[in-house]
């Protein structure tokens, strides 16, 4: 069941998702070096989000546009994933895929449910979102080829 | 004087009350810096007010911040406020455009004329306790944009978003002298009103004391004035109106700033037109069933928890007063669906400001609660049998500031536009705000005055046109 939550929990559940991930890449950045390019572009990446995301919503709201009450359950995206020590690179990669399709899905969902406001803010999620599901697949084919 | 965060009634700042004396000096300050300030070349003017705009922008989250703690309104809505605000900075930056005038060439044999815009002087801005931030940024960049200072004077209930301005305006590098800003009360009001150093005053605030005060005194001092007012909003439903985006809009403009905004609806008619009996019936249920169970579910609290969809009002004698509506609209004979008395809150705060929201069925427009501003979370359900009906019930209200229709029909939307007598019009849109390059305009009981503030009209307002016809011998 979905919940009604404020434009404003949208946000802050989207910087909170972003920080995490950004951290979490800079980790694998650290353990693998096999990937560490790709995780540091992620990490830069999730920052980048995170800027668009605050500068939309800061730029648009507005009460003329109606504070917007979005219906969307946020514990349905987890965005906290821990690595254990000793955990391969596979397992990492697979980690990495799982976030990005929760982040995914929490953007398109973003984007659908925001779609009566001002269009630069579904465009927003729409595009973090594009990110997301662009990086789960080139992840798909470093695990691809890693096997 | 205690400025009091009404959420968890703790004292957060002391406002002074400014004496006449101090009114004085902020006047004398303002008429010594505006000649120096006419005679800035509007591009420097516009660069300050750019300046300004970049320092809100840094302090964006700190400004919207203090505005819930100082007002109670959520923090999605003190951010909205705040970009409504810088807007207005924005738009007034365009100066150099907006404050250009025209001219003709050979309105005679070799005779030329144009006209020019020039600013008067000092102006006065009153602004009011429910947008504390926005509302003076109708006018204040306009006045200051275009070549005037400024003696400005808050709430007393929540002056601090004010204060931050004037920090940030100096620090833009507009000059002392050219904004400045008083604090009190009646007393205060009083004193700019009376003061000939003053050539206009900006007023919002309520009917009583807009019309009956400021408007008044400022005819008697020979003042032009722009007189902001209250207001009794109506939003009709029609049959073919997109039933959950209708309901969604409906919840942000009775309840949005906890009812506590002069665009707020306060009467939802739910119209008829064209259905039998029985089907105007069911959708009456369908429309006033929904608004109430989507009113129940709004989440009260502290607005700084982003959850939250609605906050307390200003103060406990606002609470009071809508408490007093609540209970004439029973005794009226209106049936209270969903009482908002019995205060529910998410966190533990006290209950003192705080008020969930009400909905009553079975209003009349000629009941206490029909047809006066009630200025608090609670909507009064009419029903009409036809559109004609609904504007006539919205003509009977002495109030003009807005109305909104809902409807997927074309023909009863542009009726709608073209007969209500109301200055801010809304098709499908539930708070009818006008963007900061449109005026903010009002009807009837709702605004006395002329030219309106923001955008264009605001420009107008704060110039005077100087026509110089020439000739060359």
């Amino acid at each position: 069941m979905s919940d009604q939550v404020t434009c404003s929990a949208i946000v802050s559940f989207a910087q909170r998702l972003e920080e995490a991930s950004s951290k979490f890449y800079e980790e694998l950045a650290g353990k693998y070096a096999e990937g560490r390019e790709t995780f540091l572009v992620f990490a830069r990446e999730c920052i980048k989000n995170k800027v668009l995301v605050t500068r939309t919503y800061q730029e648009t709201i507005s009460d003329a546009l109606e504070a917007c009450f979005i219906q969307m359950d946020l514990s349905n995206y987890p965005s906290e994933i821990a690595l254990n020590e000793g955990q391969s690179y596979q397992v990492a990669l697979e980690a990495a895929i799982k976030l990005e399709e929760n982040a995914g899905r929490f953007y398109s969902d973003a984007a659908e449910q925001s779609k009566s406001l001002l269009a630069t803010i579904p465009r927003a999620f729409k595009r973090a979102a594009e990110r997301r599901n662009g990086r789960r697949a080139r992840l798909k084919t470093i695990l691809d080829k890693s096997k | 004087m205690d400025v009091v965060n009404p959420a968890n009634c703790k004292a957060i700042a002391k406002v002074p009350i400014s004496t006449r004396d101090e009114i004085n000096a902020a006047v004398e300050a303002a008429k010594e810096a505006f000649p120096g300030w006419r005679r800035t070349p509007p591009l420097a003017r516009a660069r300050c007010l750019l300046r300004l705009r970049e320092l809100m922008e840094e302090r964006f989250e700190e400004l919207s911040r203090i505005q819930t703690m100082e007002h109670g309104k959520t923090i999605d809505e003190s951010r909205g406020e705040t970009r409504r605000g810088i807007e207005n900075v924005e738009v007034a930056a365009g100066i150099p455009s907006l404050m250009m005038g025209y001219n003709l060439e050979d309105i005679a044999a070799g005779i030329d004329e144009y006209l020019i815009r020039q600013p008067l002087g000092v102006f006065g801005i009153i602004g009011p306790y429910n947008f504390p931030f926005m509302v003076p940024l109708w006018f204040a960049p306009y006045a200051v944009a275009t070549g005037n200072c400024i003696v400005l004077k808050p709430s007393s209930e929540d002056p601090i978003s004010q204060v931050k301005i004037v920090e940030l305006a100096e620090e833009a590098g507009i000059p002392p002298g050219v904004w400045n800003l008083v604090n009190g009360g009646r007393t205060v009001v009083s004193g700019m009103l009376d003061h000939p150093g003053i050539k206009g005053v900006c007023f919002v605030g309520s009917t009583a004391v807009g019309r009956d005060v400021v408007y008044k005194r400022c005819g008697e001092t020979g003042k032009s004035v722009i007189s902001q007012t209250g207001a009794k909003n109506f939003l009709l439903v029609m049959p073919d109106a997109k039933f959950e985006r209708t309901i969604a809009a409906c919840m942000t403009s009775f309840y949005g700033n906890t009812g506590q905004r002069c665009l707020s609806g306060a009467n939802l008619i739910i119209v008829g037109e064209g259905l039998k009996e029985h089907e105007s019936n069911a959708f009456y249920r369908k429309v006033a069933d929904g608004f109430v169970a989507a009113a129940s579910k709004i989440r009260v609290g502290y607005g700084l928890d982003e959850s939250i969809q609605m906050g307390p009002l200003r103060d406990e004698s606002k609470k009071k007063s809508v408490i007093g509506f609540i209970e004439k609209g029973i005794e009226e004979g209106a049936t209270l669906k969903l009482d908002g008395r019995d205060v529910k809150l998410v966190g533990d705060w006290p209950h003192k400001c705080f008020l969930n929201p009400s909905a009553f069925e079975d209003v009349t427009p000629d009941m206490t609660i029909g047809k006066e501003e009630i200025f608090g979370p609670v909507a009064s359900i009419m029903r009409a049998g036809s559109l004609d009906e609904a504007i006539q019930m919205i003509h009977s209200n002495p109030y003009g500031n807005a109305a909104s229709i809902f409807t997927s029909n074309g023909k009863w939307a542009r009726e709608f536009q073209y007969r209500t007598q109301c200055g801010n019009i809304g098709i499908n849109i539930g708070i009818a705000a006008p963007m900061a390059f449109f005026p903010f305009s009002g009807m009837k009981d709702s605004f006395f005055g002329t030219l309106h503030g923001q955008g264009q009209e605001a420009v107008r307002f704060f110039t005077e046109s100087k026509v110089v016809i020439q000739r060359w011998f």
